[in-house]
């Protein structure tokens, strides 16, 4: 990459995605109304609770949504540029190579099947079982999507897939490719599904908690790998996690989820350090500090909204110390405090009373940045 | 803290090894030599890296491997052999798993209800369909989930709800041990802190043990009071929490620690940790033999690295 600014190539674009999955006990409406953007060569996280339609979104950005899905309205915008020149053709190197876009939603599954999956957007699920083979060696599994979507021969494939395994730090790799899923440990499975996931040289790499099993150390070696391709191909990642170290560590941008809706984004340094949805302080606050001896964590009040009744006004009102009367009655539009800083609450509306974050949130970021600025004097 | 130490432990595990043959030239160690106890209301974390060892520990407790070599030894009883009908009754009841993988241990074609109430069927622990019910409700609560949501199949859930689904399972029916594998780790910040509140005020009111099995430094040092380190099947060092964390002395052990991710973002990009290298460390786990640093503070390396380690 040359280090003079280029034009922001937009490579992902879904506009406000709405589903609901139908069930027994009624409709479930999961997705309502997200906007993510993402740009060729940077890094978004997804962040938010349990449940609040993270994989969902993602997958539907993947073309794979579950049988009982319905979208309800939304676009999902994808740009790329035709690989035309085999597996290690890079579009980056090719003066030629013009951008082209789809939407995903109306795409059909063959062509999914032929130029998404895996090939150009692949995704690293959050259960490795649930995307692993247990009756075909992991080799083969590593090797399968190279030979299908690039018609490579296998000898090329092998080695290629032996390479990746040493490359995810798994340790006799060779002995390792004969091996069936259930005889490798949770965190070998994971980082195989790794393997495959970069196998096939992606534009875009979603990452659905992919380190959830892995120690630090193995972690780090990761999250350095992916970071090493990004740079080389300048793809673009998303990650899911709920680990806001990991996101400390990788991000440019970071989404807040909340019940379906994204409700606060920003670039990192504003969301780790002058957040300003209540839900955002909430996520902040509940992360375990190594620099206190409290007994007991924070959690944040109340339960996820049940998303089979939805309720008028904002989502995250009842478990809100800081709702309005307003936050009952009418969901909040999206304010803007930055060029990137984005946040969806009545809190930033200049009509509010003036509401400040907790004291404790605030105090540990202050910390935070001390912190920060007494390392980087260092440096 | 309820753990009572001047009771006889709850588990104990002594020379414990699990190799699996792969092929004729070609045997892993999984866990090798490895001994400790737990005691009744304790947590002891167990911790180290992909693939030292660690859910097989649990597997091979648990038994659903047969142990190669070492004893086992559950509430008074030794289930390193070939066990009774009924010592295999009271392990069924007193000893539960949660699994690494939810999706891989839930019945895909059966409803949530089922598969939580499956355990209270087995064992009889209610008197009429609305009790069984009614406790499903009660722990899907618990857990952070709706009453709504025990007649969905497992692919109907989120990542994280699944996981709920195993830990409400596990719950269920108030074990003595609960061998809980990774079991937080798909968790947001909050739902974690809520899973583990609940863990924590399931063991004040019954006394139940945990063996607490994670990568996450940041929880462990949170949840457990004592914890070992498991590199390559080998138990490295062993502690309380305190212990560990104030005063590592296995270089492995210090690794490990230097490398937990902080959430400030200025601080973590410019950060690199310990490097540790087990093949170029010069260091033989197999020489190694346990050594008293002080309090209940083991390490296990040899006498010369013990002298070194300890200056
Ligand atoms: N096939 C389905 N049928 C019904 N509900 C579903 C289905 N798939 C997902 N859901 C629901 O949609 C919501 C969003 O799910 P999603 O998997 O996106 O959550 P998530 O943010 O990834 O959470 P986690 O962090 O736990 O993985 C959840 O409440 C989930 O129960
Ligand atoms: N059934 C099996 N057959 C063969 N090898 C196995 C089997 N189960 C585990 N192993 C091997 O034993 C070693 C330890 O695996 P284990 O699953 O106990 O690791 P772990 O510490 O739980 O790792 P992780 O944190 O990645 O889950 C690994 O090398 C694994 O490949
Ligand atoms: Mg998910
Ligand atoms: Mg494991």
């Amino acid at each position: 990459m040359s280090e003079e600014k280029k034009t922001r190539e937009k490579i992902l674009d879904v506009k406000n995605l709405d589903i609901t999955f139908e069930t027994t006990a009624g409709k479930v409406h999961a997705i309502r109304g997200v906007n993510i953007d993402l740009y060729q060569g940077e890094t978004v996280a997804i962040v938010g609770e349990s449940g609040s339609g993270k994989s969902v979104t993602m997958r539907a950005a993947m073309g794979i949504l579950a049988k009982n899905a319905v979208v309800n309205s939304g676009e999902i915008i994808y740009r790329y540029r035709d690989n035309v020149g085999g597996i290690d053709y890079n579009p980056e190197n090719d003066a030629s190579a013009q951008w082209k876009e789809a939407d995903i939603l109306k795409m059909d599954k063959k062509w999914i099947r032929k130029h998404i999956n895996g090939r150009r957007i692949a995704m690293v699920f959050q259960d490795p079982m649930t995307s692993l083979d247990p009756t075909m060696t992991i080799g083969k599994q590593i090797m399968e999507g190279m030979i299908w979507h690039y018609k490579i021969d296998k000898k090329d494939a092998y080695d290629r897939a032996v390479n990746l395994l040493k490359e995810v730090g798994i340790e006799d790799a060779e002995k390792r490719m004969k091996q069936y899923p259930h005889q490798l440990s949770g965190g070998m499975r994971q980082r195989v599904v790794i393997a495959i996931a970069l196998s096939c040289n992606p534009d875009l790499l979603i990452c659905d908690e992919p380190t959830t099993a892995l120690d630090v150390n193995i972690q780090a070696k990761i999250l350095e790998l992916i970071k090493k391709v990004q740079k080389e191909r300048d793809i673009a990642v998303i990650y899911i996690t709920h680990d806001l170290g990991v996101v400390a560590k990788v991000a440019d941008y970071v989404n807040v989820m909340y019940a379906g809706k994204i409700v606060e984004v920003g670039n990192i340094n504003e969301i780790f350090y002058e957040p300003k949805h209540p839900y955002t302080w909430g996520l902040l606050s509940a992360m375990p500090d190594l620099g206190t001896d409290d007994d007991r964590l924070y959690t944040i009040p109340g339960s996820p909204p049940n998303l089979l009744h939805e309720k008028e006004g904002d989502a995250f009102a009842p478990r809100n110390a800081y709702a309005l009367e307003i936050d009952d009655k009418l969901e909040p539009p999206m304010f803007q405090i930055s060029e990137t800083h984005w946040a969806a609450t009545w809190l930033l509306d200049p009509r509010a009373p003036k509401v400040e974050m907790p004291k404790e949130l605030k105090a540990r970021i202050e910390r935070m940045k001390k912190e920060a600025q007494a390392n980087d004097s260092k440096l | 803290m309820t753990a009572n130490y001047n009771a006889e432990p709850l588990l104990e595990v002594k020379g414990l090894k699990q190799y699996f043959p792969i092929s004729k030239t070609y045997t892993v160690k999984a866990v090798d030599d490895v001994s400790f106890k737990v005691y009744p209301g304790e947590t002891y974390g167990l911790v180290g890296e992909s693939g030292s060892g660690k859910s097989t520990i649990g597997r091979s407790i648990i038994r659903l491997y047969d142990p190669t070599e070492g004893t086992i030894n559950f509430c008074g009883m030794d289930i390193s052999g070939k066990m009774s009908k009924d010592v295999k009754e009271k392990l069924r009841i007193q000893m539960q798993m949660i699994f690494q993988d939810p999706m891989a241990s839930l019945n895909p074609r059966k409803k949530i209800k089922d598969i939580i109430g499956e355990a209270l069927d087995v064992h009889k622990f209610y008197n009429s369909k609305e009790e069984r019910d009614h406790r499903v409700e009660a722990i899907l609560e618990k857990v952070g989930l709706a009453k709504e949501h025990a007649d969905r199949y497992p692919h109907q859930f989120s990542g994280g709800q699944r996981q709920r689904v195993g830990i409400a399972r596990a719950l269920i029916l108030n074990p003595k041990l609960v061998i809980a594998d990774e079991c937080i780790s798909a968790l947001d910040v909050s739902i974690q802190a809520q899973v583990v509140n609940l863990m924590k005020d399931i063991q004040a009111e019954l006394g139940t043990a945990y063996l607490f099995i994670a990568h996450d430094l940041s929880m462990v040092k949170y949840i457990s009071d004592r914890i070992g380190v498991l590199h390559l099947g080998h138990l490295l060092e062993t502690g309380t929490t305190d212990e560990i964390f104030s005063n590592p002395i296995h270089p492995y052990t210090k690794s490990l620690l230097s490398a937990i991710p902080i959430p400030n973002p200025e601080l973590e990009k410019n950060r690199e940790a310990i490097n540790y290298d087990y093949k170029t460390s010069g260091i033989d786990y197999t020489k190694g033999t346990e050594h008293l640093v002080d309090g209940s503070h083991y390490v296990k390396c040899t006498d010369e690295e013990f002298a070194a380690w300890t200056k």
